[in-house]
């Protein structure tokens, strides 16, 4: 049998002996870790501190030796906020960089359309996205995500206004996808700790008034209200109840009780409002790690990759190991009650060379559940004093 | 149920006469240019912003600076008419409204970089609603005073229409431009006195929207469908009609959260447009079928 070597044997031999010489690297070489962040488009504020905090880690590892004597590389990608942008993003991550993991996707649109290439390929998937239905994509366990989904928010928010004797609860919704869920996860909290739902009102947030919307929920008589509002809807709504002469408690979102709101309300409007939102575990070290690498006061998302990147990085230490299937077979276990407590990287993969380690990171204790949600983070509530935030308890 | 029908009906005149305002400037462009301006979502947003920077930077008071939104929309409707509108009216009713709504995101744009996306409140407290414990019922004092706004407003545009040159010049040509035309009324100058009318009554009624809620680029926006809804239900062109259907909508929206639940609030105004279209084509008080 003879082998003749035609122009298109030729063509071929040549686009494959790149790919032959990089899947050669990947096997000895460096171990390849992705990020993919917003660095423009709707969440390009965040992106660039996103990155900062998981190169930051690789270059300790790095400094230090690497894990399983090998270097890692970072290559980061821009997703722009943009699913589309983002796929391909992920496909050269994936395809030409060879990647193990990738780090760090931000809008759920986003990590909703890469995930199918991560898990279709065995590579593991951090995110921070918050959108339900993420991690019930049937994924197969390779996508960990470190931002609590609304469920949980919800959970946390309810068991606050049980603590702080809310005893009647009405609840006005925005009409969003999540909006019915999340009206169940409170109200099944609140009838369980013995309080009672007045009622639920969804609303269409483009109007201009709320009027008959307040009066069809104060007719419960409520003696708190839950809000599960945006910024401009909010705006309205907090007007048309304190035009209504409601005195009771007023819960609602971080994200939607901003500064800016509070800005172009009088004082005596928004005078008591209560928010919630997930916050970084502020007294840990690992925080303060965080805080050394990009400044005093951390967004959430930063604090989260860079548990991503320790996660990754002693998951494949844990393994033994340093490929996709090897992270999502490990990732679980270094958070071991059992195990040494560990924040810090290096710590952990010298920790790991003896027994088991228990790893609580910047975002907070860093537990999964078996389809990649988190079990708990911490929790900040403030109260509005005279048009300013003002945190009441992190918990 | 029916105990509530009270209350329902004070929200639903207070939000009619908050649409209708608007909703008359809407129609008068209609009347006199024959084309569905949609950049007058824009210009009330013109009006709220010119409102709420005469209110907190200049600290005029709230009724001098209703006129300056009033002035300010109106100005800016007769520019921007003349330097981008004008030009499209040859080619035809639905290419003007095709440039009208483009005009309008422009618009709508070069307010988000001159004043940013964030909510702008008026220097204004919010003051507890009037209760009226016998019949337990609301008012809330400033959605009053803004209704009564308007219909001053009205009042004062009737009184144009009717006793002035420049109102009976409008009326001419929106009845039958030809005629108009022969008898040596100018098309061109009436087009810029109701575009004036019309745009500055837009940005009066995009500050009454502001002063009850707050001011953003989108302020116009939010209240396009209802506002276009109020005018076709009313008969489009037809003044008393746009102010019978900014109440048609207002009342019926409010209605609907008796039986529906209230985010279907603004399909129950959509339907409530398709039933008098269906029943009486040229809308409640209009002289032509569309």
């Amino acid at each position: 049998m003879s082998f003749r070597m035609t122009r298109r044997a030729a063509l071929l031999g040549t686009l494959a002996a790149p790919a032959l010489i990089r899947s050669g690297w990947a096997q000895d070489g460096a171990i390849r870790i992705g990020s993919l962040t917003p660095q423009t488009g709707a969440g390009g504020a965040y992106g660039p501190g996103m990155v900062k905090t998981i190169r930051a880690v690789v270059d300790e590892v790095n400094g230090a030796g690497g894990v399983l004597g090998r270097k890692i590389e970072l290559i980061s990608e821009d997703d722009e906020t943009n699913p589309d942008a983002g796929v391909r993003a992920a496909r050269k991550l994936v395809d030409v960089d060879k990647v193990v993991a990738i780090l760090g996707t931000w809008a759920s649109a986003v990590t909703t359309a890469v995930a199918p290439t991560c898990w279709e390929n065995k590579v593991m998937l951090f995110t921070v996205s918050g959108g339900d239905g993420i991690t019930r994509l049937p994924h197969l366990g390779y996508i960990i995500r470190t931002q609590p989904d609304s469920g949980l928010q919800a959970q946390r928010a309810a068991g606050f206004m049980l603590k702080q004797g809310v005893k009647k609860l009405g609840s006005l919704s925005a009409q969003t996808p999540f909006a019915a869920s999340s009206y169940e996860y409170i109200s099944k909290v609140m009838k369980d700790g013995g309080a009672e739902m007045t009622g639920d009102v969804i609303y269409d947030a483009s109007k201009t008034s709320f009027r008959s919307e307040v009066d069809t929920i104060l007719k419960g008589k409520p003696d708190a209200l839950f809000l599960n509002s945006y910024q401009p809807d909010l705006l309205v709504l907090l007007r048309d109840l304190y035009r209504a002469g409601f005195e009771g408690k007023r819960y609602t979102l971080g994200y939607a009780a901003n500064d800016k709101l509070l800005a172009a309300l009088p004082h005596e409007v928004t005078e008591g409002l209560i928010s919630y939102s997930p916050s970084p575990d502020l007294t840990g070290a690992a925080f303060k790690k965080v805080q050394s690498i990009i400044g005093p006061n951390p967004d959430p998302y930063s604090c989260q990759t860079f548990d991503h990147a320790n996660l990754a990085i002693l998951a494949m230490a844990k393994a033994g190991a340093a490929t996709g299937p090897a992270i999502h077979d490990a990732v679980r276990a270094i958070g071991n009650p059992a195990g040494k407590e560990v924040s810090d990287v290096l710590d952990g993969i010298a920790a790991l060379k003896t027994g088991e380690i228990n790893y609580s990171g910047a975002s907070g204790p860093c537990k999964f559940t078996p389809i990649g949600d988190i079990t708990g983070c911490k929790f900040r509530f403030d109260r509005v004093e005279k048009g300013q935030n003002t945190l009441i308890e992190l918990s | 149920m029916i105990g509530d029908l009270p209350q329902i009906l004070i929200n639903g005149v207070l939000s009619g006469a908050q649409l209708a305002v608007p909703a008359i400037g809407f129609t008068t462009i209609y009347a006199v240019l024959r084309f569905p301006n949609f950049a007058i979502a824009s210009h009330a947003s013109v009006g709220a912003y010119a409102g709420v920077m005469a209110n907190t930077t200049l600290g005029w008071s709230i009724g001098l600076s209703l006129v300056v939104a009033f002035l300010v929309a109106g100005v800016v409707g007769v520019v921007s008419d003349t330097l981008v509108l004008r030009r499209l009216r040859p080619s035809g009713s639905l290419t003007t409204a095709i440039g009208a709504a483009a005009l309008g995101i422009v618009l709508e744009n070069m307010l988000r970089f001159a004043f940013g996306n964030d909510p702008v409140g008026f220097d204004l407290p919010v003051l507890r609603d009037w209760k009226l414990p016998l019949l337990d019922l609301r008012v809330g004092p400033q959605a009053a005073e803004a209704a009564l706004a308007s219909l001053i407003v009205m009042a004062i545009l009737f009184s144009f229409l009717a006793f002035t040159r420049s109102g009976r010049m409008m009326r001419a040509v929106a009845d039958n431009p030809m005629l108009a035309g022969l008898k040596g009324i100018d098309a061109e100058s009436v087009a810029r006195r109701a575009n004036f009318v019309g745009m500055g009554l837009a940005g009066f009624g995009g500050m009454l929207i502001g002063l009850d809620t707050s001011v953003d680029p989108l302020t116009g926006a939010r209240v396009v469908l209802p506002v276009f809804a109020a005018a076709v239900v009313g008969g489009l062109g037809s003044i008393p009609g746009a102010v019978a259907g900014a109440f048609v909508v207002g009342v019926g929206e409010e209605m609907s959260t008796l039986l529906l639940d209230p985010s279907y609030r603004t399909a129950v105004g959509f339907a409530a447009i398709l039933l008098v279209l269906t029943l009486r084509p040229r809308g409640l008080l209009g002289e032509r079928a569309l």
